[in-house]
């Protein structure tokens, strides 16, 4: 691959879970930059912090949980995964009833963490 | 400049993947690159061959391929989607046993590390849609 | 053995539920592999990833998750690449019975 500089890639996860199927795109491409050996973090940001939930039903959807998808990521090497602190407290949600360790983020925190990134995907 | 574009929004849905082909043809005009279009979810119904439109209609499908012949611009629609939708070229439609293949010529199927890989030596990359 | 029908034109199953290791011994033998101990592990291994993320490993995660259940040793691409030549997550999913990729990785 022809990478000459190493870029900090951001990762903006926005959508909820099922609701078609953008969410699972999002988290096929976190996977498949992981693969590459890509420098990449995520961001869950509004609804899509809900994919972080531990025990989603998806089987009754006859779909793939992917909160279980995601408890993968330490297994890519993918260790910075922030969340959207307002976005929790919305949804009244426990940093710690998530599949994954995270960092929570205010607001004036993700600016800074945009403003920080060589790259930002969103979707 | 080089850009890559990532579209996520399919062409019936709000004017995302317009604004996107608008973008890259007027980039190339203006002496830019743009060193691939990847299409992602709902995005990829950009590459299927068997719309029709009211002929008083314009058929977002001729913008692509218009960019495709006549500025080489590579169109690659994630193959994960694509399958979900319908949308096969030849040879996904004989491994998957299906009666067509669906996808416009201008297009090709590939899989994310062709975005990762497009992104990694531009200069910008630039989501439409979604 | 199941009949050729079990399989597509690629020699995966058409229904994983079809899937037992006397069907993996067959997957195996088609793609010039016979399994031995060391094959049973990562193949088991590949299941229990499988129900555990509801998804086939990438060659990166597998390497890691081998070296987590099963040790340093076992915990190395090369390690992978003698039992299952050519593509390891691959061709260990496909006699594991999992799904069949969409080439998305």
């Amino acid at each position: 691959m022809g990478t000459s500089t190493r870029k900090r890639q951001l990762l903006v996860l926005r959508h909820a879970p099922y609701h078609g199927a953008a969410a699972r795109a999002a988290v096929d491409l976190a996977l498949a930059m992981a693969a590459f050996e890509q420098d990449v973090e995520l961001l869950f940001l509004g609804d899509g912090v809900l994919q972080l939930l531990k025990d989603q039903a998806a089987d009754a959807l006859g779909r793939k949980s992917l909160g279980r998808i995601l408890s993968s990521l330490p297994l890519y090497d993918i260790e910075r995964v922030y969340v959207d602190a307002a976005a929790l407290a919305r949804f009244a949600i426990a940093a710690d009833a998530l599949v994954l360790p995270v960092e929570p983020l205010a607001e004036a925190e993700i600016h800074a963490l945009m403003n920080a990134c060589d790259q930002l995907v969103s979707c | 400049m080089i850009y890559t574009l990532l579209v996520l929004s399919s062409p019936g849905a709000g004017h995302g993947a317009r604004t996107a082909a608008d973008f890259a043809l007027t980039a190339i005009g203006r002496g830019h690159t743009i060193n691939r279009v990847f299409f992602l979810d709902e995005g990829v119904d950009a590459g299927c061959a068997a719309v029709v439109y009211p002929q008083d209609e314009s058929t977002p499908l001729d913008n692509w391929a218009a960019l495709a012949e006549e500025h080489a611009v590579e169109l690659v629609l994630c193959i994960s989607s694509a399958l979900k939708r319908g949308l096969l070229d030849s040879s996904e439609a004989q491994r998957y046993d299906k009666p067509a293949a669906t996808v416009h010529p201008a297009f090709s199927i590939g899989g994310l590390g062709q975005l990762i890989e497009a992104a990694a030596g531009a200069d910008r990359l630039m989501t439409f849609g979604g | 053995m199941l009949p050729p029908g079990a399989f597509d034109r690629e020699g995966f199953l058409r229904n994983l539920q079809d899937w037992s290791p006397e069907v993996a011994q067959q997957i195996a033998a088609a793609e010039g592999i016979e399994l031995e101990q060391a094959h049973w592990e990562i193949i088991e291994l590949l299941r229990d990833y499988y129900a555990r993320f509801d998804s086939s490993p990438a060659m990166r995660p597998l390497v890691k998750y081998c070296a987590q259940q099963l040790g340093p040793d076992k915990g190395k691409s090369i390690y992978l690449l003698r039992l299952f030549p050519g593509s390891p997550a691959k061709i260990g999913s496909k006699i594991a019975g999992l799904p069949k990729p969409d080439n998305c990785l």
